[in-house]
């Protein structure tokens, strides 16, 4: 029951006697064009989570809601090319990610100083995690179950607050990487910084939320969930 | 012993960089044998291998 209650909700539902609409189920209308107003409101119901993604990006509220902004309209005019393949979700993340390479293309003609990266850019501050020798001072611990956790919505409002916690430069380029998915050399492109660079910034946002998702959801949580 | 001798030439601090690169870029043959070395001696950096794919996982899921 469990997993056909997966895999096929509407099925389910109508063998138990619930009304259920079949128009807009996803799995069978991948390719059926959807009411442009029940599109538009799903659209907009990303807006959020959208805008998120790109302030941690370009660190300044008005540039991120202009980038989320034509993205939703990018989207609504170009609703044909949603295929119903990827899920809406990554699809305007898609659309986001070259409104968002744009609007730093577009700053390039003032880009960030690589001085202002220099303070993320030093590995001292991180000697701490390990012992003279480089054996490691507190090896990381046991997670437990990971994959029970990436079930939890919880867990990802633990890593938005991760992610705000990390430097901005260092947030910013981990996004990039991992969110945005673009290539390193890309990154070091857009960015003016060496590949070096770009392996130390990313060294530290790994290890940096790996250490705050070990404190706030591994540890500190493990007992009570 | 000899495995262990030469998995203990890299250290945790150094292994720890080349964990994070290998999501990058490949890493030289030398430099992932190197690598496999330390990872079959040192249980602190074969967690923190798994937890760095297990972030990599989190994110894709944050994605969509």
């Amino acid at each position: 029951m469990g997993f056909y209650a997966k895999r096929r909700p509407g099925r389910v539902a109508a063998a138990m006697g619930r009304a259920v609409d079949f128009r807009y189920h996803p799995r069978l209308h991948a390719h059926a064009p959807m009411d442009p107003v029940q599109f538009a409101t799903e659209i907009e119901s990303h807006r959020g989570y959208l805008l998120r993604v790109a302030l941690l990006q370009l660190r300044d509220r008005e540039s991120a809601e202009d980038a989320v902004q034509e993205t939703l309209l990018a989207a609504l005019t170009g609703q044909g090319s949603f295929t119903g393949k990827s899920t809406l979700k990554t699809w305007l993340t898609g659309i986001l990610k070259h409104k968002v390479v744009d609007t730093i293309r577009k700053r390039q003609r003032e880009p960030i100083a690589v001085a202002s990266f220099d303070e993320e850019l030093d590995l001292d501050d991180f000697d701490a995690l390990f012992k003279s020798n480089g054996a490691w001072d507190t090896p990381p611990a046991d997670w437990g179950d990971p994959e029970a956790a990436l079930n939890q919505r919880q867990f990802f409002d633990v890593m938005d607050f991760c992610l705000e916690k990390l430097p901005a430069n260092t947030g910013r380029v981990f996004m990039m990487r991992e969110v945005m998915e673009l290539e390193s050399d890309e990154i070091c492109k857009e960015l003016r910084i060496t590949a070096n660079n770009l392996w130390v910034i990313l060294y530290r946002a790994r290890v940096s939320l790996r250490q705050c998702l070990e404190q706030n959801w591994f540890a500190a949580g493990a007992a009570s969930r | 012993m000899l495995q262990r001798k030469i998995g203990h030439m890299l250290s945790c601090k150094h292994a720890s960089r080349l964990i994070s690169r290998m999501q990058d870029e490949t890493l030289s043959p030398f430099t992932r044998w190197m690598l496999r070395l330390h990872l079959s001696a040192c249980d602190g950096c074969t967690r923190f291998k798994a937890q760095l794919a297990i972030l990599g996982d989190a994110m894709r899921r944050y994605r969509s």
